[in-house]
């Protein structure tokens, strides 16, 4: 039970091996990507692996299937055109505006979350999905906060440090660092006493419950982050493009962000984050074929369903196991054939 | 024997029934701190949904639960896992496809006591490690730490409920048919590591058995259930010549 060192120099190896993924990530999309727009495909896959984390949080790790990312998105996109574009009033800085979402969901996400988790399983789901009916009503109808079907145009250019991001380019660096910071935190509550007590609901809330757990707390707390996440991620989408209008708040659209973390596998951050870029990327890459692009989903969803329910993350971590366990054998086969000589 | 002492568990005049089924009928009985104690009973005795009122799983139609002398009859099942009330199950309940580490975690998470965001900056009080180690060496066996918790045998698990419960330094611990499938060495490991929460840890253990030799080994006292009844509260020997439990028991048999 050496474990505690060992585990110290597996956190070192894994910030190595992440430190170097993210380098490689970056000159390969600088390097790729050599359109603007292409770039843009880019830092949206970014902003929409947050939402991909929220499902992984609540999902993955808690077990409670939510459509309410959209609405949270939506929430957060509008606070900061509003307060951006002074409508509110006073006009702010696109940081602070972004600043002012964390805590401001923090007390919505709770608010919401409490009364929504009084509903147990597919109960809770179904009523997600009536908030984000209800919020997309608001959105596309009440004009004097959410400028109705003509959305808020005319948010102004982020400046951070006193750098201007001018275009796609200058986010790219912004975002991705969000991205791993973000997933790096969502990881560490995936491995501390909230993740492991959400776990516990998730699989067994009977010895959650005796294990000191208070359920529905547990719950409402991940519905928080979940939303914080969401709300996050429609500031930024708002920052980055300069416009927010309602028709990107559908339940259709939070369909899409499900999709990404069912497929990149709900249990794993990393496959939270590709699940967003697959979903994003491919159809520009498979652009020729976008009408049969929804059928391709379906499919995937379908096949990784039946036979990896933990998505593409869960293949690579069975073939993992697989070769790990060959490795034991190996050993073992070596270890045994090493003491036979002994005996000899 | 120790009733000049406070129990660290007392139930007084519990009742409960599911629509007709009389599980429990005004049943008073305590556990002292550093005991073992034997709750038996016939098939359907009540034995379960008696340790069930006591985590607070289900709650009681009337009698109270004191922990310490507190009375605990209204707080939830997650309040008294805090106050030191520690259950294991008749099947093993544990995380699923989920390592073995996790799922010891989880018992030192409760027993560390600290939040989820102290717990997100790596705060920890107990010494989980050290003893873990020393539980290990009673139970006789080790596993890899990132094993998955189903890969590994049924005993295994079963012991390591009991482990998980332990690392969570309860004043009470709840144990459901701890031998139920565990072959004969493991029941002496098992035997030994409650044996060891009880005089080392000063724990109140209150154990569900059908093996009537265990119980009679390893309890200093023993409560004996039918229909919900309680018919005898004593030591092994005062049970084993009790009128009443050997009826109990012949009773039952003729009608299986
Ligand atoms: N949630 C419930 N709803 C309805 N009836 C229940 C419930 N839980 C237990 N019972 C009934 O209460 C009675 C006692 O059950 P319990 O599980 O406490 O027995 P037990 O003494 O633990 O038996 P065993 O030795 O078989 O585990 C049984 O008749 C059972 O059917
Ligand atoms: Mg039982």
């Amino acid at each position: 039970m050496r474990d505690n060192l060992n585990t110290t120099r597996r956190t070192i190896i894994k910030f190595g091996v992440l430190l170097v993924a993210v380098v490689a990530f970056y000159f390969l999309v600088s390097t790729l990507c050599t359109s603007l727009y292409t770039m843009m495909v880019v830092d949206i896959a970014l902003i929409y692996s947050l939402i991909a984390y929220s499902v992984s949080v609540l999902l993955g790790m808690g077990g409670e299937l939510s459509f309410a990312g959209v609405s949270f998105m939506g929430g957060g996109a509008f606070l900061l055109a509003n307060l951006t574009t002074g409508r509110l009033g006073p006009t702010l800085s696109p940081v602070v505006s972004f600043l002012l979402i964390i805590p401001v969901f923090i007390v919505i996400a709770f608010i919401i979350g409490l009364i929504l988790l009084r509903l147990k399983g597919t109960f809770f789901t179904f009523a997600t999905i009536g908030l984000v009916q209800m919020t997309f009503a608001i959105y596309n109808n009440y004009k004097p906060l959410f400028g109705g079907a003509d959305g808020i145009a005319g948010i102004p250019t982020t400046e951070i440090f006193g750098t201007k991001l001018m275009n796609y380019n200058d986010w790219f660096p912004v975002l991705l660092i969000l991205a791993v910071v973000v997933g790096l935190i969502v990881e560490r509550i995936r491995t501390t006493p909230m993740g492991r007590s959400l776990a516990a609901c998730r699989d067994n809330e009977t010895a959650a419950r005796v294990l000191g757990v208070n359920v529905y707390m547990t719950k409402v707390l991940a519905f928080t982050i979940a939303g914080v996440l969401s709300a996050m991620a429609g500031g930024l989408y708002a920052m980055l493009t300069k416009f927010v209008s309602a028709d990107m708040f559908t339940y259709a659209s939070s369909t899409k962000y499900i999709i990404m973390a069912m497929l990149g596998g709900v249990q794993s951050t990393v496959g939270a984050f590709l699940g967003a870029f697959i979903v994003q990327v491919l159809p520009q890459i498979l652009s020729a074929f976008e009408g049969f692009l929804q059928l391709f989903w379906g499919i995937a969803i379908v096949l990784l369903m039946v036979f990896m329910p933990e998505g593409l993350a869960g293949i690579v971590k069975s073939l993992g196991r697989k070769f790990r366990a060959k490795n034991k054998k190996k050993v073992a086969a070596a270890a045994a054939a090493a003491t036979e000589e002994g005996v000899k | 024997m120790a009733e000049n002492r406070t129990p660290i568990l007392r139930l007084d005049k519990i009742c409960k029934s599911f629509g007709g089924v009389v599980t429990a009928k005004d049943v008073t009985f305590c556990v002292y701190p550093g005991e073992i104690k034997g709750l038996i009973g016939p098939n359907g005795a009540g034995k379960t949904t008696m340790m069930n009122m006591i985590s607070g799983i289900y709650t009681a139609d009337s009698g109270d639960v004191y922990f310490n002398e507190k009375k605990i009859t209204d707080k939830p099942d997650y309040a008294r896992a805090r106050m030191g009330i520690g259950r294991t199950f008749q099947t093993p309940r544990f995380l699923q496809r989920s390592s073995v580490r996790d799922n010891l975690m989880i018992g030192a998470d409760l027993g560390n006591k600290i939040g989820y965001l102290s717990g997100f900056f790596g705060r920890k009080s107990t010494n989980f490690y050290q003893e873990l180690k020393e539980m290990m060496d009673i139970l006789h066996f080790s596993f890899n730490w990132d094993d998955d918790i189903n890969s590994l045998p049924f005993g295994q698990r079963k012991l390591l409920e009991i482990v998980r419960s332990l690392l969570s330094h309860p004043k009470v611990i709840l144990v459901d048919e701890p031998a139920a499938g565990l072959n004969n060495k493991e029941i002496e490991y098992l035997m030994d590591i409650l044996r060891m929460a009880a005089k080392k840890m000063n724990i109140g253990v209150l154990v569900i058995e059908h093996s009537m030799d265990m119980i009679m080994d390893l309890c200093e006292t023993i409560a004996v259930l039918n229909f919900g009844e309680l018919i005898a509260d004593g030591t092994p020997a005062e049970i084993s010549n009790n009128t009443a439990v050997i009826e109990a028991y012949l009773g039952r048999e003729d009608d299986d």
